[in-house]
C-alpha cells in the first residue's frame, strides 16, 4: 500500500459487494433491527432497500425496492418492528417508508433546513428528528406538527439515542446530553472533549456514556457520571502520515459492545474501549468511508466506499467517482473484547 | 512508563482565555485560530487589531470584541502577540491565581503513581459499577456523591423489570396539550404518544438480549493472540492525568502540544465560498517537519453543509433552501457564485 494518499484498491479487505449501488455518494446506512435488510440513502436524492443473504461465511444482497426524495437524503432510521424505515434530507423532511408492507412513503416531519439525523423511539413510540435549523423535533407520526421542538444551540451534526440516553453533537462543538425522561430539558451541555467539529456521536450500550469522533481523526470516549469522569480518555485513529483524516462513523457492535470507527482515510477498525485496545486495523479502501452500519446480530458490518466531501468540491470528479457499499464479516476475534495483556503501562 | 512531562504550572498561556500552553508558538497559533480569524472568510491574522481591519476593509464590518475571550479580555486595542502585550496588571493576577492552583489539583481522585500502571484506571475502592460485561447484580447507585444529578445506575442484567419503582409516578414526558392530538380523528386509536408514557418506568429496563449473557471478555481462553503494542490504544496522557481538565475550558493541553496543526496553504487567505480548498497537498511538497494537516478542516461547517450548496444539489428553491442556513455561511456561499469560483 502506498504510504502516501490512498490506496488504490477499492476493495483491499476483500468484502462483499452490494449489487446495485447508488449513483451518487452514500450518506447513510441503517440495518433493520429484525432482519437482514438494509438501507442506503445516498446524495442522489433516493433510498434503496437489499436483502442481504447469509448463509455460512458467503454473504449477498438482492435489490428490494426504494423510493425517492427530491434532494439529497441524509439520513434514515428503522423502526423497532422492522416494518418501516425513515429517512430525512436535503429536502428538509423525514418520509416514513413503510415498506415491508409495500406502502407509499409519506411526509411526517418537516424541518427549516435539512434534515440531518433522524431516529426512532420505540420507548417513547417518536420519532426524532435532528436539523441544521437548530432544533430537534419530537413527532408522533400522525400530526403535522411536532409534539416538542427542542432548540439547539447550533445545527445539529449527529445523533444517537438509547433510551432514555440521547446526545446531539452540534455545530460549534456543542454536545447535549438529554434523559428522554424528561426530554424538555438538556440533562447536561458539555463543550466536546475533542478540539475539533463534532463529526459522530454512538451512545455506549449500557447507556453510561457516549463516544464522540471528530474531523481530527480523534475519538472521545466520555462517561456521564461525574464519579467516572476519570475514566474519560482520547484516543487518536484514521490518519496516515502527516494527514490528519475525519471519523465519520461510530458504530457498537450489538453483542459484544466493542465498537467500529470508519474515517474519510478508507479504513475502518474495531476497537475495544473497555481494555483500551484496537482489536483490528482493516486495510484503506481507496476512498472515504462515510458511514457504516452493524446488523442486528452483529454478523454483518456495512460500509460504503464513496467520496464524503473530506478534500472539497476540486477533488470531486463525478466522472470517475465510483460509490459501493461492502459488507464485511467480522470474526470473532476482530469484535470480541479481551483483556489488555501485559499492562506495563504506555512505552 | 507513565507520564514522563511533569506539569508545572504553566508560564506560556493566552490572554484573552486563560488556557495554558508548552510552548508560545502553539499558543501564538492558538490565538491566530481562536481569537484573531475573521469570522467572514476565516483568514488567520496575527493580532486583534489585524483581524478587526481586516474586516473592516474586506467585509466592511465592525468587530469590536476579541471572539472567544473572557470577559473583560474582549478588547481588540490591546495588541497580544502570543505572551507579549499582556497589561502587567493582569499578568500580575494570573500568577496570583495560578498559586491557587494546588487546592484544584489536591481534588483529582487519582493518585499520580499510580496512573502510569493502567492509564485511566485508577484503583477502585468500590465494586466496579462500569463493566457492562460483568453479570453481577449491581448494589445499587452508590449513595449519591454530589448535588448534581446522578446518570441512571445501571441495570443489573437479568433483573426483574422494575414495575415503577422507587414509587415514583410516571411523569408525561410533554405537556399534556400537547400529547393528544385535539383534532384526533376518531377511528384512530387515542392510545398512541399517551399510553408509553404513562407505562413507562422511571429507569429504563436493560433488554437482557442485547447483553452478552455470561461471556465476560475478562475470562478469556488462552489462545488469545497477543495484542501487538500497536493495537494497545494510545490516550491523550493529558485527559488520564488530568480527567476533569475539559470541564474547565479554561485547560486543555494535549493535542496541540505534541505537533502543530497547519492550514493548508490555500486556506490561510480569505476563501470564500465553496469550493473549498481543503488541506490535503502532496505530501512531498510539504517540508519535513512534523506538521500535519486536517484533510478537513473547516470548523465553521460540515462536509454535507459544504457539499449541499454545490449547484449539482440544489433544486429549483435554492433561495429558501439557503435562508434557513447561517447569515454567514449565505453570504460566503454567494461571494463564491458571483466571484465564479464555483467548481465545474
Amino acid at each position: 500500500m502506498s504510504a502516501f494518499g490512498i490506496a488504490s484498491n477499492s476493495n483491499p479487505n476483500k468484502s462483499t459487494e452490494v449489487v446495485s449501488p447508488p449513483s451518487d455518494s452514500v450518506s447513510s446506512l441503517s440495518f433493520s433491527p429484525k432482519a437482514n435488510y438494509l438501507v442506503a440513502t445516498s446524495w442522489d436524492n433516493q433510498v434503496r432497500c437489499w436483502e442481504i443473504t447469509k448463509s455460512g461465511t458467503t454473504v449477498g444482497s438482492v435489490g428490494k425496492a426504494s423510493i425517492a426524495h427530491d434532494q439529497p437524503v441524509l439520513c434514515s432510521a428503522w423502526k423497532d418492528d422492522g416494518t418501516t424505515v425513515f429517512s430525512g434530507g436535503c429536502d428538509k423532511q423525514v418520509k416514513m417508508w413503510p415498506l415491508l408492507s409495500g406502502g407509499q412513503p409519506v411526509t411526517v416531519a418537516m424541518h427549516d433546513a435539512p434534515v440531518k439525523e433522524v431516529a426512532w423511539i420505540p420507548e417513547m413510540n417518536l420519532l426524532v428528528s435532528g436539523s441544521w435549523d437548530k432544533t430537534l423535533r419530537y413527532w408522533d407520526l400522525r400530526q403535522a406538527n411536532p409534539v416538542h421542538t427542542q432548540q439547539l444551540p447550533e445545527r445539529c451534526y449527529a445523533l444517537t439515542v438509547r433510551h432514555p440516553l440521547m446526545v446531539v453533537g452540534t455545530a460549534d462543538r456543542n454536545l447535549i446530553v438529554f434523559n428522554l425522561q424528561n426530554p424538555q430539558t438538556e440533562f447536561k451541555r458539555i463543550t466536546s472533549p475533542l478540539k475539533y467539529q463534532t463529526r459522530c456521536v454512538a451512545a455506549f450500550p449500557d447507556q453510561q456514556g457516549f463516544l464522540v469522533g471528530s474531523i481530527e481523526g480523534r475519538v472521545g470516549v466520555h462517561h456521564l457520571d461525574d464519579q467516572q469522569q476519570s475514566k474519560n480518555f482520547t484516543f487518536k485513529c484514521h490518519r496516515e502520515g502527516n494527514d490528519i483524516y475525519s471519523v465519520n462513523s461510530l458504530n457498537f457492535h450489538p453483542v459484544h459492545h466493542t465498537f467500529a470507527t470508519a474515517g474519510s482515510d478508507g479504513a475502518f477498525n474495531f476497537w475495544d474501549k473497555d481494555s483500551k485496545q484496537r482489536l483490528k486495523a482493516m486495510s484503506r479502501c481507496n476512498q472515504p468511508i462515510p458511514c457504516s452500519s452493524f446488523n442486528n446480530d452483529g454478523s454483518i458490518y456495512a460500509y460504503a466506499v464513496c467520496y464524503d466531501w473530506s478534500k472539497g468540491a476540486e477533488n470531486h470528479n463525478p466522472a470517475t467517482a465510483k460509490t459501493c457499499i461492502y459488507l464485511h464479516l467480522p470474526q470473532e476475534s476482530e469484535v470480541k473484547g479481551k483483556p489488555r495483556i501485559g499492562t506495563s503501562g504506555r512505552k | 512508563m507513565g507520564k514522563k512531562k511533569k506539569r508545572v504550572s504553566s508560564d506560556v498561556w493566552c490572554y484573552y482565555c486563560d488556557r495554558e500552553f508548552d510552548d508560545e508558538k502553539i499558543l501564538v497559533q492558538h490565538q491566530k485560530a481562536k481569537h484573531f480569524k475573521c469570522h467572514v472568510c476565516h483568514k488567520k491574522l496575527s493580532t486583534a487589531g489585524g483581524m478587526a481591519i481586516h474586516v473592516l476593509q474586506v467585509h466592511k464590518e465592525t468587530v469590536s470584541k476579541v471572539p472567544n475571550a473572557k470577559d473583560g479580555r474582549e478588547s481588540t486595542d490591546i495588541e497580544i502577540y502570543g505572551m507579549q502585550g499582556i497589561p502587567p496588571d493582569v499578568l500580575a493576577a494570573h500568577y496570583g491565581e495560578e498559586d491557587d492552583n494546588p487546592s484544584k489539583v489536591g481534588k483529582l481522585e487519582v493518585p499520580s503513581s499510580q496512573v502510569g500502571i493502567i492509564p485511566g484506571y485508577p484503583p477502585s475502592t468500590m465494586p466496579s459499577i462500569y463493566n457492562p460485561g460483568l453479570a453481577v447484580p449491581r448494589a445499587g447507585w452508590p449513595a449519591p456523591p454530589r448535588p448534581p444529578q446522578p446518570w441512571f445506575p445501571q441495570h443489573p442484567v437479568g433483573s426483574v423489570p422494575p414495575t415503577a419503582p422507587l414509587g415514583m409516578v410516571p411523569q408525561p414526558l410533554f405537556p399534556v396539550q400537547t400529547m393528544r392530538p385535539p383534532t384526533a380523528p376518531p377511528g384512530l386509536p387515542t392510545s398512541f404518544p399517551v399510553a408509553s408514557p404513562v407505562s413507562q418506568p422511571l429507569f429504563p429496563v436493560v433488554s437482557t438480549n442485547g447483553m452478552p449473557s455470561q461471556t465476560s471478555p475478562y475470562s478469556a481462553p488462552t489462545s488469545i493472540p497477543l495484542p501487538s503494542p500497536s493495537d494497545l490504544i494510545t490516550t491523550d496522557p493529558h485527559n488520564i492525568n488530568m480527567p476533569r481538565a475539559y470541564l474547565t475550558p479554561g485547560f486543555q493541553g494535549g493535542v496541540t502540544a505534541s505537533h502543530s496543526y497547519a492550514s493548508g496553504p490555500n486556506t490561510g487567505g480569505p476563501s470564500i465560498g465553496p469550493p473549498p480548498v481543503i488541506a490535503n497537498k502532496a505530501p512531498a511538497i510539504q517540508p519535513a517537519t512534523n506538521e500535519v494537516y486536517l484533510v478537513w478542516d473547516d470548523e465553521a461547517m460540515s462536509m454535507e453543509e459544504r457539499r449541499m450548496s454545490l449547484p449539482k444539489y440544489q433544486v429549483h428553491d435554492e433561495t429558501s433552501q439557503m435562508s434557513s442556513i447561517d447569515a454567514a455561511i449565505d453570504r460566503r456561499i454567494s461571494e463564491g457564485r458571483l466571484a465564479g469560483r464555483m467548481a465545474f
